[in-house]
């Protein structure tokens, strides 16, 4: 339920690290532009150097009443070391934004640069939800089920690198978190968790994750459906799988290595004979449905979560339309107020 | 050219001149059944832009000014615009409707949707009456052609545009011989002065600001009339009180807030328009005799976020430049788009 002063939704600002990013600051700027035409409710504080931001800006179709900027004269490439690059520019965009939100000047904060640094920032300034030892990084992916009032296609997995080694304490705060972000963003009531492991039963895998099974079968607020493995993530046996970072990160990046794969089959079987391009001709609608569902442009971002306040992660390679979408989530997040949601969840 | 609405035996020291549709009112006439619409609308239906009635009486305030209204309606909803101006507490001195049946009677079919060759000739013989020191500011919008209209009328009067070039304007811009024979006979009876100030372009279509850039920094693309009365007062047509009058207006009923205004200063400032001592005098409003003011929240608040989005930019950048317009480039912007043009979102 989105909250709602009236008939009006709450107005929220989000903070974008505009800089950084694969596809240059014109393309953030552009998301952002967006973002002021299609969401009133929605203010955006760009953070970045001024004079780009301007440039793009000034270019741009934009409701000017809905964005602010705040200059920085620094910021974090994809290729450096988080820790090494925030120590050398303090002033950097990301660090700068993640300020802002801390002092209240925004309320979320969306970076499509470098997750590291993003993530670094947000630990630097922002404050762990009582009772959230590590903070989870989470993605969502396509699934052949759909789930929640939305019909939404997507499954979350958390963790996908910000914890390691996670223990079984980490990984039950992971299920909590995840839980209320779907039950949010999904609008699904009860979502689906599950452990990801080597077997459905109960005893399969790791001391960590029969332990987090274990506890996770008593909580009754969770909806939790057991173990599963990894055939059943694409299936979208669970709404939101838990897994350690480690783990998380090697089953996403094969996800994405899975889709890249079939996209480049399909680009040489077109290529290479007149019968399969006829084929592939005669299945267009339906491999046009495949990809919408698969656009990851569609669901913008990806949420960091733990903190007191919202990080969401955009796909570095993001264009204007997924910038645009991550600052939507970002602000169905605050007004839904998931801080609360899993400061709750804990308590139980 | 109709008479003067309003008898002011005063010279004016200053010329508001305004466009109604889209700049004065808000107004949907992109297609056929928003036309029958805004046809068809009663006085107190029509829906003044935000701030945009304040603003004029803000202004019409010092008393020695004219507010001149220019619009392409037709002749036949003079009595309906009239009553809504009277409902909002706007006061003319003229008032200049488009002769559209008299246009199509007589078969001019280009003069039905040609803005240049309406409103040039009109505003012109306006200014040949006004004394050669009364200062103009001048209100249009994004939807048709009056950044170059103003424009070119301003560096018309100040000599910077030769007969040559008006020439090409006129023929390109499908401007009929005897409305073009009106504008030359009107601009050479107007003495040589420069007193066009501002032209502020509502952009009711959100067309990116950059597109205004080629007209210099005369022409100021705005988002909302906060925005031009915080130019004004920079320009000194306004007091601080009466800039923060036309916010709490358009707080109290036009939804605006703390984020709206302080980001529609921030958006100006960006722009390069030097408005730090406008921030200043606006602070300075709040003390001593205005405390009425101060005590309607959210004004001190908004003031804060000012200073904020002031701080945020660094060193504020500099104005653009000033440049000469190239009108013969630029007429392609005067002319009427098609609907798909019309309907197209702006990049």
């Amino acid at each position: 339920m989105e909250a709602m002063v009236g008939t009006q939704p709450q107005p929220v600002t989000i903070a974008f690290d505009v800089m950084g990013t694969d596809h240059g600051p014109a393309e953030v700027v552009r998301g952002a532009a967006m973002l002021s035409l299609e969401s009133p409710h929605i203010h955006t504080l760009l953070v970045g150097d001024r004079t780009l931001i301007d440039e793009a800006l000034a270019e741009t179709k934009h409701n000017g009443e809905r964005i602010s900027v705040q200059h920085a004269a620094d910021f974090v490439g994809m290729d450096e070391k988080p820790g090494e690059a925030l120590a050398r520019k303090p002033n950097a965009s990301v660090a700068v934004a993640a300020r802002l939100v801390k002092e209240g000047e925004a309320d979320a904060l969306v970076s499509a640069g470098n997750t590291g640094a993003g993530v670094l920032a947000c630990a630097r300034h922002f404050q762990l939800i009582p009772g959230v030892r590590r903070a989870a990084l989470a993605t969502v992916y396509p699934t052949r089920s759909v789930r929640g009032a939305k019909e939404d296609p997507f499954s979350l997995i958390l963790d996908v690198g910000a914890t390691v080694e996670a223990t079984a304490d980490d990984l039950v705060t992971f299920a909590v978190m995840g839980s209320a972000y779907a039950r949010i963003i999904s609008k699904n009531e009860r979502p689906k968790v599950a452990l990801l492991s080597n077997g459905v039963e109960p005893q399969k895998g790791p001391p960590r994750v029969v332990e987090a099974h274990a506890r996770l079968s008593e909580m009754a607020d969770i909806n939790f459906i057991g173990n599963v493995e990894g055939i059943d993530i694409p299936k979208g046996t669970a709404d939101v799988i838990v897994t350690d970072g480690f783990v998380g990160n090697v089953c996403l990046k094969m996800l994405e290595g899975v889709h890249d794969t079939v996209v480049e089959l399909a680009q040489y079987a077109y290529k290479e004979s007149l019968r399969w391009r006829a084929g592939l001709a005669m299945l267009s609608s339906g491999i046009q449905r495949i990809k919408d569902i698969t656009d990851w442009n569609q669901y913008g971002g990806a949420p960091i979560l733990g903190f007191d306040k919202i990080f969401i992660k955009a796909h570095g390679r993001s264009k204007s339309r997924a910038i645009a979408n991550a600052g939507k989530v970002a602000a169905k997040v605050v007004a839904n107020n998931l801080g609360h949601a899993i400061r709750e969840g804990l308590k139980k | 050219m109709s008479l003067p609405d309003r008898i002011d035996p005063r010279p004016p020291r200053r010329i508001y001149r305004w466009d109604l549709d889209k700049t004065y009112l808000q107004t949907d006439f992109d297609s056929l059944r928003d036309l029958l619409r805004t046809a068809f609308q009663k006085a107190h239906e029509k829906v003044a832009v935000p701030g945009a009635s304040a603003l004029i009486r803000e202004l019409s305030e010092q008393g020695d000014s004219r507010l001149c209204i220019v619009s392409g309606s037709p002749k036949q909803m003079r009595a309906v615009l009239e009553e809504k101006l009277k409902l909002d507490g706007v006061k003319w001195d003229e008032f200049v409707l488009k002769d559209n049946v008299g246009n199509l009677l007589r078969g001019r079919f280009r003069a039905l949707r040609g803005q240049v060759g309406y409103k040039l000739p009109a505003i012109l013989e306006s200014r040949v009456h006004a004394p050669v020191e009364a200062e103009e500011v001048l209100f249009g919008d994004d939807a048709e052609a009056d950044a170059f209209i103003y424009s070119l009328f301003a560096d018309l009067i100040a000599g910077r545009v030769d007969e040559r070039v008006l020439s090409q304007v006129l023929e390109a811009g499908g401007v009929y011989p005897d409305d073009a024979e009106r504008v030359r006979a009107a601009w050479k009876k107007i003495p040589v002065s420069d007193p066009v100030r501002r032209i502020f372009i509502h952009l009711d279509r959100l067309t990116p600001p950059a597109q205004f850039s080629a007209y210099g920094p005369r022409v100021v693309p705005i988002f909302n009339y906060f925005q031009a009365a915080l130019v004004l007062l920079a320009d000194g047509h306004l007091t601080a009180p009466q800039v923060l009058k036309i916010a709490v207006e358009m707080v109290q009923t036009a939804g605006h807030n703390i984020i709206t205004l302080s980001n529609s200063f921030q958006d100006l400032l960006r722009r390069g328009l030097p408005l730090q001592q406008a921030a200043i005098a606006l602070s300075q409003a709040l003390e001593g005799p205005n405390k009425l003011l101060a005590a309607m929240r959210p004004m001190p608040d908004i003031l804060s976020a000012f200073s904020k989005r002031l701080a945020a930019l660094g060193t504020p950048p500099p104005p653009p430049p000033v440049q000469a317009v190239d009108y013969v480039k630029l007429i392609h912007h005067a002319l009427p788009r098609n609907h798909k043009a019309r309907t197209k979102p702006a990049q």
